[in-house]
């Protein structure tokens, strides 16, 4: 029994790990997320289904997470947390990684700002790759509203005012007309790979 | 722009996410593209799209330090370490005599239980056949015993006694009780009276004064 357990925690460690930190604003509630999960994993090991593990992990994380959010009071800590990333960037990356990690810590809060379960399945399937199936069982939901969740917490990532401002000085009000022109011909070449590599 | 080229910017942007994930027919795909490529809000929203996307991709698949399992370890160690304790505790009296019995050969085995049933049931039916000559031997040992020699003079004799003695017991009876009740009794109890009369008597003025209640 230990053995196996051993396993499953091996095997699944990270993806439950990686959930809680997207999904948490600390470090900690993360790791607590984290122990919290693979105790109830032991204590419940007699009953549950040992092939559908992963998707009890993640229901019991996503639970978990949420009772997390409940608790958590935004804070200054969080915002100092962000301003701490952003110098530690500034200081030991040129001029390209500084907006490309920035973009990233910004993206992470964004991710972390979704309500649920918005942010959770964004995270389960763009962060972790996880499949449909896998999302539905684990939040006991049809795959239809898997989709739908989906889209919607992507169209939300993209309103957060923070990131596109970031993408508009990048590409857009730093550029010339000329310039802008030449990143239309470059974007439509890039537009045209993607479609064909979405036609396979 | 005009109200149908905003209503197509709004379902081509609505399209961003099916065709980054390739979930458009080829008829959509080929709608979509065209529009993009002429429209430069659309084209600079789906750039965006795919920057925002690319960038969620690319995010890390972060792991937890080995100390936030070490508790769950330890837990998992200790519970299992005390479940073996017990089932070892438990079965140790009775494996160490299975041990035991096997390291003792076999004809060991099967001739040690066999004697000592032989020698147990000798020693029961040995044990039975004392007992039932105990038994027929006891009988008329019990009947001599019930039934004493005595003569007919020996019981009047013994029956004069028992009436002089019942005589001199009602004797003994009737003076405790004359001594009872004229001693210790009645007589006290009617000097006690007069007693109490008599004081009465002396004072009639005040009635109550001497009043021995």
């Amino acid at each position: 029994m230990q053995t196996e357990y051993r396993q499953a925690i091996a095997q699944h460690r990270q993806k439950v790990y990686s959930f809680a930190h997207y999904s948490l604003r600390a470090k900690e509630d993360a790791e607590d997320v984290t122990q919290e999960v693979f105790i109830k994993l032991w204590q419940h090991w007699q009953k549950i289904d040992h092939n559908k593990i992963g998707g009890w992990l993640m229901r019991v994380a996503h639970n978990a997470v949420i009772d997390h959010v409940r608790k958590q009071r935004p804070s200054q800590n969080n915002v100092d947390q962000y301003a701490e990333v952003e110098e530690q960037v500034g200081s030991e990356s040129d001029e390209g990684n500084i907006d490309q990690e920035v973009f990233k810590a910004r993206l992470q809060e964004a991710i972390k700002s979704l309500d649920d379960p918005f942010r959770s399945i964004l995270i389960m399937r763009d962060v972790q790759g996880l499949s449909y199936t896998d999302i539905q069982s684990s939040l006991d939901i049809s795959e239809s509203q898997v989709k739908v969740y989906l889209h919607r917490g992507r169209r939300k990532l993209r309103e957060n005012e923070s990131l596109r401002n970031m993408f508009e000085q990048q590409f857009g009000n730093s550029k010339s007309q000329s310039s802008l022109s030449n990143d239309q011909e470059r974007f439509n070449r890039e537009l045209n790979v993607t479609g064909k590599s979405n036609d396979k | 722009m005009t109200n149908s080229s905003d209503s197509q910017c709004y379902f081509v942007q609505l399209q961003i996410d099916g065709f980054l994930d390739g979930d458009l027919s080829e008829t959509q795909q080929g709608v979509f593209m065209s529009h993009v490529h002429d429209c430069a809000d659309c084209a600079k929203e789906f750039r965006f799209a795919q920057t925002v996307q690319d960038a969620v991709l690319e995010l890390p698949r972060v792991d937890c330090n080995e100390y936030v399992l070490e508790p769950i370890h330890r837990l998992s160690n200790s519970e299992t370490q005390g479940n073996l304790d017990s089932s070892s505790s438990n079965g140790s009296f009775i494996s160490q005599l299975m041990n035991l019995i096997n390291t003792v050969p076999v004809f060991m085995r099967v001739g040690v239980p066999v004697a000592a049933a032989t020698v147990l049931g000798i020693m029961i039916s040995s044990s039975l056949l004392n007992q039932g000559q105990n038994q027929e031997l006891s009988v008329p040992q019990v009947v001599a015993e019930v039934s004493p020699q005595y003569a007919p003079e020996e019981i009047s004799q013994a029956l004069e006694d028992l009436n002089l003695a019942i005589d001199y017991l009602n004797k003994v009876n009737q003076r405790t009780e004359v001594m009872i009740s004229e001693r210790f009794l009645v007589n006290p109890l009617q000097d006690s009276l007069n007693a109490s009369f008599q004081r009465a008597r002396l004072s009639d003025d005040d009635p109550l004064q001497n009043d021995p209640i």
